[in-house]
């Protein structure tokens, strides 16, 4: 299981319905990307890490694990926008309100990666995917994101264990054992997706296979109180950065 | 590399989500009227799904000494065909987004279109432009990956220089920004990709002939591609 959806399995909020996690975490991105960066993005920043140290019980260690993903391609991303290209000052140059662009792209990534972040924290996929039915996802797409999400881990478990067979046979010493062991490995991906695919149709075909996947969803309901408190606190949040923007800006 | 949570402007952001959106419903339609019709397709439809994502998790020896992953679009388009490659991309990049921290929940739709669309399409009209003029298999499919590698990154180049045009030079300085940027790194990841797939269809031409043909990649090009998975499995 990957790391993640491990935490989202064992999370405080667990038994919480998915709409409610969904109504805090990316109501808090929506707020990251249209609230102007500074105050806005700061405050949503700080707000989403408070919840996901806090209430949620994410541990810090694995959120910074998972976050210093989307950090590197933010700082990267905003880098750019330090330089121009062309103009009076040579054909590359520093631009001149560069820094306070790339700081404001960087809070607002940062802080929208948070929100997702929390509700990825908090909602294990297996109980988020036959829910998207009542959201009006066709139950066909829903069955295959639920056949794909289950059989990954499988296939991600082979592959570790192909690979390390691979590098206990020294291929990966040598440029071209590297890629002739990583073919084999994206072969042998495809031919034990399929094998297994033919496997499970078999298996449940025996068991009366009509086309429709019928999985056990943990019983959970929509808390008012809670979806509430999150709209309160979204709301407190846009209010509070428009009117600190004036004077902070 | 797929654009992060937030990256974009909630009007670009949007823009780029409708945009995609014709061709995510396109292949969502195919898809339910092919489960309509064979119920069993789910299971493979939902293990090409797997694989897809799986092969996004290779990790590729890069000429600058790191490593990147292939996207898999080129593979995925010849196997599945693209409306199909809609779908299933549109999976998979949800998934990494839920699941790695990988791309974005908001710009999902800028990913979908640069990933499960531009470069599965392109990539798969070059492997069928070429099938059509008899170039061997392996030509084509080496093709179609890079067309279909590359293509995606120049659509992220072009989607990202709309959202942060150059203050000086306005949009196309930006263009030649991301894309010279994307460019040192991708056109040689591009041709590893190229050959990885090469290689992969290589050892799937011999080890699942059943597999390709079911999905009408060994007949697609006619007699000739019959021909060649015989030379292959007799070497």
């Amino acid at each position: 299981m990957l790391p993640i959806d491990a935490a989202a399995h064992s999370s405080r909020w667990r038994r919480r319905h998915p709409v409610d996690k969904a109504v805090l975490g990316l109501g808090l991105t929506v707020l990251a990307i249209s609230l102007p960066p500074w105050p806005g993005a700061a405050l949503v920043l700080l707000t989403s890490l408070a919840v996901l140290l806090g209430p949620a019980g994410v541990p810090g260690r694995k959120l910074w694990r998972a976050y210093r993903v989307p950090l590197g391609f933010c700082v990267t991303g905003a880098a750019t926008l330090l330089v121009q290209v062309g103009g009076p000052q040579g054909f590359v140059s520093l631009a001149d309100d560069g820094a306070l662009r790339a700081g404001e792209l960087l809070l607002r990534t940062s802080a929208a990666s948070l929100g997702v972040l929390l509700f990825a924290f908090t909602t294990p996929m297996s109980d988020l995917l036959p829910r998207l039915v009542k959201a009006g996802v066709p139950t066909a797409v829903v069955d295959v994101a639920l056949v794909t999400y289950r059989m990954s881990f499988l296939l991600l478990d082979s592959m570790r264990r192909v690979r390390d067979a691979q590098a206990a046979r020294l291929g990966h010493t040598t440029r071209a054992a590297t890629w002739r062991s990583l073919s084999g490995l994206g072969a042998m991906a495809f031919v034990r997706a399929f094998d297994r695919a033919t496997r499970l149709q078999a298996g449940l075909a025996g068991r009366g296979y009509d086309g429709t996947l019928r999985v056990l969803v943990p019983e959970a309901r929509v808390s008012v109180r809670f979806t509430a408190a999150s709209c309160g606190l979204l709301i407190a949040l846009a209010a509070l950065t428009l009117v600190l923007e004036g004077p902070l800006s | 590399m797929h654009i992060a949570e937030g990256f974009l402007p909630p009007a670009h952001a949007v823009a780029w989500g409708v945009a995609s959106a014709p061709f995510v419903v396109h292949g969502v339609r195919s898809l339910t009227r092919e489960v309509r019709e064979h119920p069993e397709s789910t299971l493979l439809l939902g293990a090409s799904g797997a694989f897809t994502f799986v092969l996004s998790a290779l990790k590729l020896p890069s000429v600058t000494g790191s490593c990147s992953h292939p996207t898999g679009t080129g593979l995925g388009a010849i196997l599945f065909r693209p409306p199909i490659m809609a779908v299933l991309g549109t999976i998979t990049l949800l998934f990494q987004a839920l699941l790695l921290a990988h791309g974005g929940l908001t710009t999902l739709g800028a990913n979908v279109f640069s990933m499960a669309i531009v470069g599965p399409w392109a990539g798969y009209a070059v492997y069928r432009l070429l099938r059509r003029y008899d170039v061997p298999l392996m030509v084509a499919v080496f093709c179609g990956a890079f067309v279909a590698d590359l293509s995606t990154y120049c659509v992220t180049s072009v989607q990202l220089a709309l959202a942060f045009p150059d203050p000086s030079s306005g949009f196309l300085g930006a263009l030649g920004k991301f894309g010279s940027i994307f460019a040192v790194t991708q056109i040689p990841l591009a041709v590893s990709e190229g050959l990885l797939t090469v290689l992969v269809m290589r050892l799937l031409v011999q080890s699942s002939k059943g597999e390709l043909t079911r999905l009408g990649v060994l007949v697609a090009g006619g007699k000739r591609v019959q021909a060649e998975s015989s030379e292959a499995v007799a070497r």
